[in-house]
């Protein structure tokens, strides 16, 4: 027998010749409902919202100390490159980022900003479009895709990520909802990376990006 | 004997000043994060008896859902193998990285693969392994195992981390703070990542519905593991199943909390087969290894419950006796409470008989537990079969047998007690300093005198007395 | 008028030989909160040295002799709450039907002597009076196996004179353990010099706790250490009986 023949077989064995006695299976339809049960009543097991709506929460979470994030309300696409160049240069940053091939971020090109889009292993500054946010949280996500590469978000010092107001869902649930069908890869980002695994002090900047700055985008 | 292995590296471990200080900065840390993540989350006890309740469900389903996983990996371009043992899960990934012609890999921590022996297999296979969690990058230039599953080299010191850096990365770090460690770190591993011909991690959760592997890390190391290398290869326990992203996020919020006192990890990354067409970035291959090694079998014992733990470490942060010994006294991959559980089904109880004996059953594991597992139930479980198989030592078992028998029998044993009070006098009133058989108490505590006459002898007089 | 509870004394094997005035505290608190008490004669110990060791045969021959003794009562009540943890899981050793009812019809009426007074009699100290300076330690298996928490901290709330001083890691254990403490003697001792340490820290005179298992283990280390803090179980302040010798003071 195949080692998955075996394995499933002693999973079988043990389900209905266990300790306890044979115990009845369930059908595919009685898991499906059993499984279903399980997140009946969410607000009984997430917390509390940080806001009156989800943007206001995402804006509270994000203000956590212990995310290493910073945020700045952008009134619009139009006006992005104007925070881009304000966050930059309030960094002593040259004026220059990556930029995946989101054609929202076409304008920054040509605004005073140089940008690329081959990202270089010790980029200063990045930027990428998140699909999500999440208030619960304060994370953002992003997916994969040929206009999102991932390691833009996990190469640079400096990672900036704009987000749709509207696009901020309230709960880590209301996400999960849209997780079918699955990207490649979705990457739920929640603050700058970090460390505690010396005596547990934590520091910033492990081996992704020790700055996070969320560009939340209002319509 | 492993009777004695245990207590020779328990010993070693509480004459280790420094190993002592280490456990007490990041436990008492922990400790305290948790108590406040817990507390400014007053949803967390309905949220840990969900979390159990998931966990439950999945594995009384779990040939169900494991097949589900499978056909949905598989669809989404994922390679699916299966390993019954330690050597045949590390035997596949040795292959694949082999068939891949990999000379680099990089590996973000996973105590399945720490199970597994992959440190072992990969560099037997002369492959340059590449640990890239920070701990696990502390421990490999050290030489060591993990002393605990959440900060696996929680038992060096920023001075040895200094001493093993300044060593071994060129060009060395700039100062011995914990900053300046990090980002040499990160220098010398930024080379790695992109150099790597493998990404192997492990997995918090396999998500049933999309097929997905749920991966989460503080440092962002898992993405970087996994996305720039040609293959990704995960390593996973059968038991890490979870119906669907939904349920994956309810276990989260619940597993974050307890083990470094976060909402939520920085990085929670879910991957979904390998590179689509098109792709900006993303590995050519996906291969995920679902691993019984004792897994199944506990499925139909009386260790089921068990199959809940979602590696938090919590249960070791509170433990007494994990606080004062760490994690490599336990001899096994996983220390602590859950560690005492585990290690007799992985090595064999023989091994290990010490572990679920050396605890003091004060049960505020399974207080602070995410998923509720019945830890103290589930260490009895072992206590008892170390008692059917033989394996507590003689002493022990006639002592017992002989109290049994006297505490069976009230008129012997009154008379037994009658006999020995005064005997036990004998070596003092007050205080008895030091009393012969007894030197496990009396060698560093002082025993306090019995009384001259037993509680029951006292109160046959005063009834005694009171019908007259 | 309703009749008054009759209550079994389960005096506990550690107590009978080490400390008897805390089965007599024990006696004196019960029939003070209205009880009729006695001490049925055909007891020794709950079981727990052969239970803790895996001896489950040895562990349910004990507990059939408590149950056989004590299932005539209204409440079994024990100064102690790791014996009535143990008494409370009595029914998982037995395998034969009419055993387990009668083990679990036990187990539903066994109290640790604190919070029996407090939760099923709503007893108060009246006039008890000791000027003190105190700290107390949550036993395990009362803490964790029987909520025993606020109880004995409301009751010594109510003695005049006395000052409770918070313990640092009061909830944590001592490193006694039953068998433990003897098994794994270097563990345990540097578990225990921690709690001395934090005892000694309070600055309190007393240390209090409710389980003399666990009192006699850090009474003893604070004496190796030289420390000072005199050791009571909670029963025998709460009885008036601690102006005497306390553990380990000669007589």
């Amino acid at each position: 027998m195949s080692a998955r023949d075996d394995i499933l077989a002693a999973i079988r064995a043990g389900l209905t010749h266990g300790r306890d006695g044979a115990l009845p299976r369930q059908t595919p339809a009685q898991i499906a409902a059993e499984a279903a049960a399980l997140l009946a009543d969410p607000d009984e097991i997430r917390p509390v919202p940080a806001g009156p709506d989800p943007v206001a929460s995402f804006i509270a979470k994000c203000a956590n100390p212990a995310l290493g994030v910073t945020l700045d309300r952008v009134p619009g696409w139009a006006a992005l490159p104007q925070a881009v160049m304000a966050y930059l240069a309030s960094h002593d940053l040259a004026p220059r980022i990556a930029v995946s091939a989101d054609a929202r971020l076409d304008a920054l090109a040509g605004a005073g900003l140089e940008t690329h889009r081959d990202i270089a292993p010790l980029e200063p500054a990045a930027i990428s479009v998140a699909q999500w946010g999440i208030a619960e949280t304060g994370s953002v996500v992003i997916h994969s895709a040929p206009d999102q590469p991932i390691l833009n978000a996990m190469l640079p010092r400096h990672w900036l990520v704009a987000v749709e107001e509207d696009r901020i869902l309230p709960f880590l649930d209301d996400y999960a909802a849209l997780a079918a069908p699955a990207p490649r890869n979705a990457v739920m980002i929640t603050g700058s990376s970090g460390t505690t695994d010396i005596e547990g002090y934590f520091v910033r900047g492990a081996h992704g990006p020790g700055f996070v700055h969320v560009l939340l985008i209002s319509r | 004997m492993a009777d004695a292995a245990f207590k020779t590296r328990a010993h070693d471990a509480l004459a280790d000043a420094n190993l002592k200080t280490a456990i007490d900065r990041t436990t008492g840390t922990a400790e305290t994060k948790r108590a406040a993540a817990v507390d400014a989350f007053p949803e967390f006890q309905a949220a840990r008896a969900r979390a159990a309740a998931i966990k439950d469900h999945v594995i009384a389903n779990l040939d169900h859902y494991l097949i589900a996983f499978e056909q949905n990996a598989t669809a989404a371009g994922a390679q699916v193998h299966w390993a019954r043992d330690a050597a045949e899960a590390a035997a596949i990934v040795s292959r694949i990285c082999s068939d891949a012609g990999a000379k680099i890999v990089t590996r973000a921590k996973s105590m399945l693969g720490e199970e597994i022996g992959l440190p072992h297999a990969l560099d037997d296979a002369g492959i340059e392994r590449v640990e890239t969690d920070l701990a696990e990058h502390i421990i490999q230039l050290a030489h060591e195992r993990p002393s605990h599953i959440i900060w696996p080299a929680m038992h060096r010191t920023r001075e040895d981390v200094a001493a093993l850096f300044f060593k071994d990365h060129h060009p060395p770090p700039d100062a011995d703070d914990a900053a300046s460690m990090v980002a040499s770190a990160r220098r010398v591993l930024r080379e790695k990542f992109l150099a790597a011909d493998v990404g192997i991690s492990g997995a918090n959760f396999l998500v049933a519905d999309t097929g997905a592997t749920c991966t989460v890390t503080n440092e962002g190391n898992a993405e970087l593991s996994t996305t720039p290398p040609r293959v990704h290869i995960v390593t996973a326990g059968i038991e890490k199943i979870v119906p669907s992203t939904d349920h994956a996020m309810a276990l989260l919020r619940v597993l974050v909390r307890s083990a470094t006192g976060g909402e939520v990890t920085q990085y929670t990354t879910f991957h979904c087969g390998p590179r689509r067409a098109g792709d900006a970035d993303g590995p050519e291959e996906m291969h995920i290894v679902l691993v019984d090694n004792g897994r199944a079998r506990m499925v139909g014992d009386e260790f089921r419950q068990m199959l809940r733990c979602i590696r938090c470490g919590a249960c070791m942060n509170h433990c007494v006796v994990y606080r004062q010994i760490g994690g490599h006294a336990y001899g096994g991959t996983y220390p602590g409470p859950m560690g005492a559980v585990l290690t007799p089904v992985l090595d064999g109880l023989a091994q290990s008989r010490d572990l679920p004996h050396a605890c003091t059953m004060n049960g505020r594991c399974e207080e602070v537990c995410p998923v509720r597992i019945p830890l103290k139930t589930l260490l009895k479980a072992w206590r008892l079969r170390t008692w059917d198989e033989g394996l507590v030592e003689k002493p022990v078992r006639y002592g017992l047998g002989l109290w049994g028998f006297a505490a069976c029998r009230p008129r012997l044993y009154r008379m037994g007690t009658r006999m020995a009070l005064p005997v036990l006098r004998l070596f003092g009133r007050g205080w008895i300093r030091k009393l012969p058989l007894a030197g496990g108490w009396t060698a560093t505590r002082d025993l306090p005198a019995p009384a001259a006459r037993s509680f029951m002898d006292q109160y046959e007089r005063q009834q005694k007395e009171a019908r007259k | 008028m309703t009749q008054p509870p009759k209550v079994g004394l389960f005096v506990t094997c550690l107590v009978d030989a080490m400390r008897p005035q805390i089965g007599f505290a024990t006696i004196k608190l019960l029939e003070q909160a209205g009880c009729r008490v006695e001490v049925p004669r055909a007891q020794t110990c709950c079981g727990q040295p052969a239970g803790n060791s895996g001896d489950k045969r040895g562990a349910a021959a004990l507990a059939k002799q408590v149950i056989a003794a004590f299932e005539g009562y209204d409440y079994l009540v024990a100064p102690s709450g790791s014996c009535v943890g143990q008494i409370r899981s009595y029914p998982s050793l037995m395998d034969d039907a009419s055993w387990r009812r009668r083990a679990e019809d036990l187990a539903g009426k066994s109290f640790e002597i604190l919070g029996f007074l407090y939760d099923v009699m709503g007893w108060q100290p009246q006039g008890v009076r000791l000027d003190a300076s105190a700290t107390y330690h949550d036993s395990c298996s009362g803490l964790r196996e029987l909520g025993v928490e606020g109880q004995p901290r409301a009751l010594l709330d109510g003695v005049d004179g006395l000052e409770m001083r918070p313990l640092k890691g009061a909830n944590v254990c001592c490193g006694f353990g039953g068998t433990f403490c003897v098994k794994y003697p270097e563990i345990s001792t540097a578990i225990v010099s921690e709690k001395s340490a934090n005892i000694v820290e309070t600055g309190a005179e007393l240390l209090l706790a409710g389980d003399l298992g666990c009192l006699m283990n850090m009474a003893g280390r604070l004496h190796r250490e030289g420390a000072k803090t005199r050791c009571f179980h909670t029963a025998e302040v709460l009885a008036g009986m601690a102006d005497g010798p306390a553990i380990g003071e000669e007589a």
